[in-house]
């Protein structure tokens, strides 16, 4: 299987995380009062998460943001944002990169003279919608954030939780890659508090859209794909929440999935069910057809062809893809060792995910049948 | 990236939000504050610029009036309104040059004639034409009578736009011009300027009389008005006519006569630079407010501004919204500023009697200086939207 002719099939782009931070350190002030505020941090955050920061004031979190969003230069250390360096940008550039991010504030700062719906027009100008459309798309999105009967009122008429997600509608609309926000349900009851994750949360898997969030709201948190935790500029914990999260990391290690994008992994990852297994159960029995692909979540298995075990596979390993692939029957039995949780994915969509790059099915069958 | 941006500073498209206009709408009172400051300082800018333009042009009335092409001047005369008269022979020597039709005399006097006010026998110093009736060289506006009756001896005509205080209007049928009785045949209506109270046109026989030459003979001559004929060269007449005259006679053409008094009221006089001070001093007020006026709404809408930028506004942008804004100010208060001049203008002019005029000119000047002054304040208080800094928000 030669890599570099698969790689060509496959937009570079859509492989790439929307951020990489390596190595970043940053100060505040000059020279003798200079104060670090950032030690060496490390982050890569693919599509489609919804990343939760936590920490104690003063943790670093909003200079993280500030950073990443563009709003600072880079001291030392390297951001990259959609596969570009923010570090080699300058001035104008910075700028621009900033039309890409979406801003979501503590503080909402919609213009007085405008209505709801030219609030968010303003975000819009700086898009490339054109005019003509930029009404419709307006409306729609201030609907879907349950203000659609507000779209010409002015901030003054409207109560804070209201304006606040009119903010959140500027900061939606021109469909952003990369979504930041600093405590955005602060200042909102517990129903539009509810209505703006669940807005967020749509974007990360309709869009693949990256959801940065500074927040202590436990009902956040719930929702979040991966909690990052700082303390004192660092970044003392980052860790997998949800489930499909957990999957796309262990996908990412199947060679039938090597060359799916981290959007078409999450969404391989969402279509996977859980299945528990109990000591003794065959999971999977040689010469049946094949229906199903299975990756451990827990425990181990036991592989045995032709009545010898030949391997046995634990925790993130994975079987039943040969099938799969090239249509024949098992070719070998699965036996639960210990209790099992798996994650199963069907024919179908295991099938759809293959075909996602005509190609890259070419390479795989014959790789699988060269195998056998 | 270039490319999928349609906006950001660089262009604005139609159909994009009139962010300028919408913030100054936005809140009516302030509105109303903001143009009734910024009108004020306007209204005094109009008013010291109405008035200076009324001082010029009352005080160059009376040259615009005189019916000839060129003017013969003794050269030592710095200003129309003073005496400095030259001999008759100097004027006649003028009208044996090619092109000269005729020559006539001018008489005048600023400082020597005094008018008794026929109701309260009150003596005023008044402004003296003369000249030969037959030969009306200063046409006076409005007359009513004929100013051929002005050949009898102790006749003239007065002023009915004169201060009220002379009694020159209602029209006297006698009055006294230093202490010697004198017919009123008629009147005009020419108005004051700020030197002069009255005028009183009378025939050269009784200015003569009036105001007899020390040795004797005929007056004086205060200016020579020369009639061209059709067709022929005004520069080359009038190096003629210099040559042939005596070198302290000075000849002008009426644009050169114009040109002198205003030099003299702009610079020599001291009511040039008061009007320059009180133009600025309503300048300066109007900095002063303006500023007060956007550095508020600057300040206000600091954060705003901080999330444009945030987003991915230039701030090229942003400045410019603040400068528009402070254009559609200046608009605000300079309109109703006019319209108040306007009024203001029409009652002060009739009580001053003075030729106050919303004039094209006038109306552009101000708008110019009431521009300048809200994009300079605004120049000033935008600096706060250049340094504000969108990391500050979060």
């Amino acid at each position: 299987m030669s890599a570099p002719a698969i790689a060509d099939s496959v937009s570079l782009d859509s492989l790439q995380p929307t951020l990489r931070v390596e190595a970043l350190d940053h100060f505040y002030g000059e020279e003798d009062s200079r104060n670090q505020v950032l030690f060496d941090n490390r982050i890569e955050i693919g599509p489609g998460q919804l990343v939760v920061m936590t920490g104690p004031s003063g943790a670093g979190k909003t200079t993280l943001l500030t950073l990443v969003g563009a709003l600072r230069s880079v001291q030392h250390g390297r951001i990259e944002v959609l596969g570009q360096s923010l570090s080699t940008l300058g001035q104008r550039e910075l700028v621009r990169m900033r039309r890409n991010v979406g801003f979501i504030f503590q503080m909402h700062n919609l213009f007085d003279a405008l209505s709801a719906y030219e609030n968010v027009k303003m975000a819009m100008q700086l898009g490339d919608r054109p005019v003509a459309e930029m009404r419709e798309r307006g409306t729609a999105i201030l609907d879907r954030l349950g203000l659609g009967n507000r779209v010409d009122y002015k901030p003054r008429s409207l109560s804070g939780g209201q304006r606040q997600r009119v903010a959140i509608a500027r900061a939606l609309v021109n469909r952003p890659k990369l979504i930041l926000a600093d405590e955005p349900t602060a200042a909102l009851d517990r129903e539009s508090a509810h209505k703006v994750v669940d807005l967020l949360k749509e974007t990360t898997i309709e869009q693949g859209s990256t959801v940065i969030m500074v927040t202590h709201d436990h009902r956040i948190i719930e929702k979040a794909d991966r909690l990052v935790h700082m303390v004192d500029g660092r970044i003392a914990s980052d860790v997998v929440l949800h489930d499909s999260m957990r999957i796309c990391e262990f996908l990412k290690t199947v060679d039938a999935f090597q060359y799916l994008t981290p959007i078409e992994l999450t969404h391989v990852a969402e279509k996977m069910t859980k299945r528990r297994f109990v000591k003794g159960d065959v999971v999977i029995r040689q010469g049946e057809a094949g229906e199903e692909f299975f990756l451990i979540s827990d425990g181990t298995v036991e592989v045995m062809r032709e009545g010898h075990d030949v391997a046995a596979l634990g925790a993130g390993d994975f079987f039943g893809e040969g099938a799969l692939i090239t249509g024949e029957p098992r070719n070998a039995t699965v036996v639960a060792n210990d209790n099992l949780d798996t994650y199963v994915l069907g024919k179908a969509d295991f099938g759809a995910a293959i075909e996602a790059s005509r190609s890259f099915r070419d390479q795989l069958y014959r790789a699988y049948f060269l195998r056998h | 990236m270039t490319a999928t941006s349609n906006f950001g500073g660089e262009r604005r498209p139609v159909g994009f939000v009139p962010l300028a206009w919408r913030n100054l709408l936005a809140n009516k009172p302030r509105l109303l504050r903001s143009s009734g400051g910024i009108g004020f300082a306007v209204l005094l800018m109009l008013m010291q610029l109405g008035f200076e333009r009324a001082f010029f042009n009352a005080s160059l009335e009376v040259i615009r009036l005189l019916d000839g092409d060129i003017f013969l001047q003794r050269a030592s005369k710095y200003r129309f309104a003073t005496k400095d008269p030259f001999p008759r022979r100097d004027l006649e020597a003028a009208r044996t040059v090619p092109g000269v039709v005729n020559a006539w005399p001018l008489y005048a006097d600023w400082h020597h004639v005094f008018w008794q006010n026929p109701t309260n026998d009150k003596n005023f110093l008044v402004r003296i034409f003369a000249f030969d009736p037959d030969q009306p060289v200063l046409p006076l506006p409005k007359l009513e009578g004929s100013p051929k009756d002005l050949s009898d001896l102790d006749t003239g005509v007065v002023d009915r736009r004169a201060r009220r205080f002379l009694g020159m209007d209602p029209q006297p049928s006698a009055a006294e011009l230093n202490g010697s009785k004198i017919k009123i045949i008629g009147s005009f209506a020419l108005g004051p300027d700020f030197e002069n109270d009255g005028t009183v046109v009378i025939g050269d026989r009784t200015f003569a009389k009036l105001l007899p030459n020390s040795r004797g003979g005929p007056p004086d001559i205060e200016l020579g008005v020369v009639r061209l004929t059709p067709g022929s060269d005004p520069t080359t007449v009038q190096q003629a006519i210099t040559a042939a005259v005596p070198s302290d006679i000075a000849v002008l053409t009426k644009a050169q006569l114009l040109e002198l008094e205003r030099k003299f009221q702009a610079d020599v006089s001291s009511a040039g630079p008061i009007f320059v001070m009180g133009t600025l001093v309503g300048f300066i007020v109007g900095l002063l407010i303006s500023y007060q006026i956007i550095y508020t709404d600057v300040a206000e809408q600091q954060p705003q501004y901080a999330t444009m930028k945030a987003m991915g506004y230039r701030t090229r942008y942003l400045v410019q919204v603040v400068l528009e804004q402070a254009v559609l100010s200046a608009l605000a208060g300079w309109v109703p500023a006019s319209l108040v001049a306007i009024l203001l203008f029409r009652i002060v002019g009739e009580v001053a009697l003075l030729p106050l005029h919303m004039t094209l000119e006038l109306a552009l000047v101000s708008l110019l200086l009431t521009v300048g002054m809200c994009l300079i304040s605004a120049m000033l208080a935008v600096r706060r939207v250049i340094s504000t800094d969108p990391a500050e928000v979060f």
